[in-house]
């Protein structure tokens, strides 16, 4: 073949390579220079050569990577599989900060562990078109673990903020002219793979090229093996036609047919194989050819060890695209068809969609997505089945996407519109073949199952998932699994709707859903089961509910969906939990994640979660205004849903006492007024009178309120609202000079309150004065009253109740360390968030403990908070 | 510049080197004319589209020598567009 001969390899660039080398000795190299400049081929060479770095973990960043998810798992799967830490199954915990962050944070622990040292290459980071993405690398950059090193190629300067390194002599940069090959090793190349030209015709080319690499590499390609070799450079220095352009025309015309044929034929795919080629071409032999091209490093790169998936150079698939389309036009849309077929037969439906969209098949390419477009919304792609529907001229309406719009509309709580469509997608299902029917069908039930349960529609559901009962039939394999996808979805939807109303069943229900999505590698659905199980949870124990969520989150954040609708739910729910037991800062960065996960599903059931959330801490932290706001927006949405939430009656409680604290007791008589007997009879809004009785100075008026309550002869959802009634008895009471029965009062709240450590109706209640008067030797629960009024508190005000302080003040430092041990951060994560080595924050750990006479983190965190160490205004 | 986009406003772009039908195929929304050794690329672009060019430029290697823009003349703005800078 005339492709140059396999003994072309790059020539050993000596002096660059030991360029870079000594770049390399520094924490960070950029490697920044335009199309063509021979970036990757330098960090390959630099790889395979001796002296070379003995382990690697390269990440190419995929063409208009916006995802900056898929970036940061690309990049930590590199490392793992670099450092052998691959099957690992990942402890980390989930951190509430934005998930970026927490990817970060995971990529430098696996970086750490990785003993030995580890090169860390990113390639092609122009394409990252994420500004947090960025951000977060660039403090990556700034903290890597000693004996790591990283180099990053691109195209153009990049926003990094690399300062501190440079200032630190640990940043080297490699650009343009650096990249660019000199007279001599233009020579040398030319001698390496035996092309005899003069000197002149050497300095010729050289000139011509200016060193550029790609050009250098397309000459040689089509001076190998040619006639007359000092006309072919005299004519190219002749031209005024821009180098690769020239080069590349000239490269094309000398090779063999098939090989012609096989480059232009297959340039529109961004990655291919022998097969795939073959299948394009119309030819056998293909792979040959590709190995053939790699071998002669003609712009062909194999995508794997093995080496049967391949990717042309992006400057070299450009030129081919454009050099395809202008000499053979009319064959573009049959390639892509051939290609969409192969892409079909593989299962690889997202990129047979987008091969059929570029056919132009819009019928084809709507019918396809319909199909795929339950499979995929199951796996998490709704961004990418929307993407794809996008890519539809707009007029041209296809019946088919209905369906796909549906999807779209209800992942983003649109379910008027997702109603709307699912109508029309339904008549449409109808006139389809009956093969295709049967699978429209079943997405169509699935996606009336998720907009009955977003709806708060119970019944509709449970009359929807009767065909749980009845054992799974089909004749084909694809009949079961669809079969077992519907089974899936109907558990997941069920447990939900049974949750939201809070019914006994929901645990074992989203139980079942998330094991049967686990046996049929629907890990996104055993996600979205997961994240509904706080939900279910029983109110108490907390830290159960707590522990839940964290397994949920942990679990999304591995698959990258930590920043997702689909967790939305847990996210929240750990928020409230945390609430309950007084962990307000910690739950209001959960709550700040949280709405960000859902700032693309706007539905009513999470937005009225996130109110209610929300309305709960402002009304913990005493700002009733915004109190009254959130609970307010909670409550309008309920008119939105067929059914509430059966905490709903809750927040018409908190509302109403939020606007009696406000001073607003006449609002909250007139919403009060405006209830129903069943409603105005609950427990909470027994309390929510009490409040405003108190607000109004009637507190005889707020015992009786709360009477009932505390008789247990009123419908309750939860001891918390006992333990609300009891401290507001003991308000009313104390507002009455009551003093003893006030402290009786208090007593029974702490006594409930004691086994979960709850402190939410204290906060809450603002009973910081009630327990305060409750002299310490009169309570069996001194610590809970302690830890209850420091939380409430800030910082502890009155220092005659607090215990002796530790026998030695702890430091500046250790007080910073300290301020993270609530937390879930690793040692190691606590050390890159305050900028310190992990043994200095091992030391600090080590000598907090002594000073506080504890062993473990958990008592260290208790005697912390017991001496008031952990509250703001003591450790700023 | 800054703030809203002004909407299309003409531009040239100079081009080393003489580009030839491949390459052009690649700005099929600007005219080409050769000055000298350069190519000289005219159109009438908005904000997006010019930097859709230049990524094209980048990306095929191209050698960018000048941009420049032909601002409107101020006494005839475009018909109904009142946000002209």
């Amino acid at each position: 073949m005339t492709v140059a001969p396999a003994t072309l390899r790059l020539i050993d660039r000596g002096d660059l390579l030991a360029a870079l080398d000594r770049a390399a000795a520094r924490k960070v190299t950029i490697i920044s220079a335009p199309a063509g400049s021979g970036k990757t081929s330098l960090i390959r060479a630099w790889a395979d050569h001796p002296g070379g770095p003995h382990r690697l973990a390269v990440v190419p960043v995929q063409r208009d990577q916006h995802d900056a998810q898929l970036f940061w798992l690309a990049l930590l799967d590199a490392v793992r599989q670099a450092t052998g830490a691959a099957g690992d199954a990942e402890p980390a915990a989930a951190t509430p900060e934005f998930n970026a962050r927490a990817m970060a944070d995971r990529v430098l622990s696996a970086l750490a562990d990785a003993r030995g040292g580890l090169t860390l290459v990113i390639e092609d980071l122009h394409e990252l078109a994420s500004p947090e993405a960025l951000a977060q690398l660039t403090r990556l950059l700034t903290n890597l673990p000693p004996g790591v090193h990283a180099i990053v190629s691109t195209r153009h300067d990049l926003r990094l903020r690399l300062h501190r390194l440079r200032l630190a002599g640990e940043l080297s940069e490699i650009r343009a002219s650096d990249l660019r090959f000199s007279a001599r090793e233009t020579r040398e190349l030319l001698d390496a793979t035996g092309i005899a030209l003069s000197e002149a015709g050497a300095a010729l080319l050289h000139q011509r090229t200016e060193g550029w690499a790609a050009g250098l590499r397309l000459a040689v390609i089509s001076l190998a093996g040619h006639p007359d070799p000092e006309r072919f450079v005299a004519e190219f220095s002749g031209s005024e036609r821009t180098v690769a352009e020239y080069l590349l025309a000239e490269m094309l015309d000398r090779q063999r047919g098939d090989v012609q044929r096989l480059l232009l034929r297959t340039c529109l795919l961004d990655r291919v194989n022998g097969e795939l080629a073959d299948l394009l071409t119309g030819r056998p032999g293909s792979e040959r050819i590709l190995l053939d091209l790699e071998d002669a490093n003609a712009f062909v790169v194999s995508l794997d060890p093995e080496r049967t998936w391949f990717r042309y150079h992006h400057l070299f698939a450009d030129l081919l695209r454009l050099e395809l389309r202008r000499r053979m036009p009319k064959q573009v849309p049959e390639l892509h068809r051939r290609a969409a077929g192969w892409f079909i037969e593989y299962g690889e439906m997202v990129d047979a969609i987008r091969h059929t969209q570029a056919a132009g098949d819009w019928p084809g390419a709507a019918q396809l997505l319909a199909d795929q477009s339950f499979s995929l919304t199951l796996d998490g792609q709704t961004q990418t089945l929307q993407a794809l529907v996008r890519a539809f001229p707009p007029g041209a309406d296809h019946p088919e996407l209905a369906l796909v719009r549906a999807m779209g509309d209800l992942g983003q709580g649109h379910l008027d519109e997702a109603a709307a469509h699912l109508a029309v997608a339904e008549t449409y299902a109808e006139t389809a073949l009956p093969d295709r029917r049967r699978r429209l069908r079943v997405a169509i039930a699935a996606l009336k199952l998720s907009l009955a349960r977003r709806r708060g529609h119970l019944a509709g559901v449970i009359e929807q998932v009767k065909f749980l009962d009845s054992p799974l039939t089909g004749q084909s394999d694809e009949d079961i699994a669809l079969g077992s996808d519907l089974r899936a979805v109907a558990l997941l939807n069920l447990g939900t709707a049974e949750a939201w109303s809070a019914l006994p069943d929901a645990e074992r229900h989203l139980r079942e859903g998330a094991v049967l999505a686990r046996e049929i590698g629907r890990p996104y659905l055993e996600v979205s089961c997961l994240a509904q199980l706080g939900l279910a949870s029983k109110v108490r124990p907390f830290a159960t509910t707590q522990r839940r969520n964290r397994e949920a989150i942990a679990l999304a954040d591995r698959h990258g969906w930590g920043a997702e609708p689909v967790i939305a739910p847990a996210l929240n729910s750990l928020a409230g939990a945390l609430m309950f037991t007084g962990d307000f800062d910690e739950a209001d960065r959960w709550l700040q994640r949280a709405e960000r996960a859902v700032q693309t599903d706007t539905g009513p059931d999470i937005t009225l979660l996130m109110h209610m959330a929300g309305g709960m801490l402002h009304a913990c932290r005493g700002r009733h205004q915004q109190a009254v706001e959130e609970f307010s927006a909670a409550e309008q949405l309920r008119s939105q849903l067929e059914g509430p939430p059966a905490t709903a009656i809750q927040v018409t409680g908190w509302l109403l006492a939020a606007q009696a604290r406000l001073g607003r007791p006449g609002e909250a008589r007139a919403l009060l007024a405006a209830l129903d007997d069943e409603r105005a009879g609950a427990g909470e809004i027994r309390n929510a009178l009490a409040v405003i009785c108190l607000a109004e100075d009637d507190p005889a008026g707020a015992l009786g309120a709360v009477q009932d309550v505390l008789d247990g002869t009123v419908p309750v959802i939860g001891y918390v609202t006992v333990v609300e009634a009891q401290l507001l008895a003991g308000l009313a009471h104390r507002a009455l000079g009551d003093q003893r029965a006030a402290g009786q009062a208090a007593e029974r709240a702490l006594a409930l309150a004691e086994p979960d450590r709850l402190v939410l109706p204290f906060a809450m209640t603002g009973s910081r004065e009630l327990l305060e008067a409750l002299p310490r030797h009169e309570t069996a629960h001194a610590a809970l009253r302690t830890e209850i009024l420091d939380i409430i508190h800030g910082s502890p005000a009155a220092s005659d109740r607090s215990p002796p302080p530790p026998a030695e003040e702890l430091s500046p430092g250790e007080l910073k360390v300290l301020r993270y041990l609530p937390t879930n951060l690793s040692r190691f994560e606590i050390a890159s968030e305050l900028s310190l080595s992990r043994n200095t924050v091992s030391t600090h750990i080590k000598s907090i403990y002594a000073k506080l006479g504890v062993s473990d983190r958990s008592s260290a965190v208790r005697r912390a908070r017991g001496l008031g160490l952990l509250s703001a205004g003591r450790t700023r | 510049m800054g703030g809203m986009d002004p909407g299309p406003v003409l531009y040239t772009i100079r081009i080393d080197g003489h580009l030839g039908a491949t390459v052009l195929s690649a700005f099929p929304a600007l005219v080409p004319r050769r000055r000298g050794g350069h190519t000289v690329l005219t159109g009438l672009l908005d904000r997006s589209a010019l930097y859709g060019v230049l990524a094209e430029i980048d990306a095929l290697g191209l050698n960018l020598l000048e941009v420049r823009q032909h601002t409107p003349r101020r006494e005839s703005p475009p018909p109904g567009d009142s946000h002209s800078p």
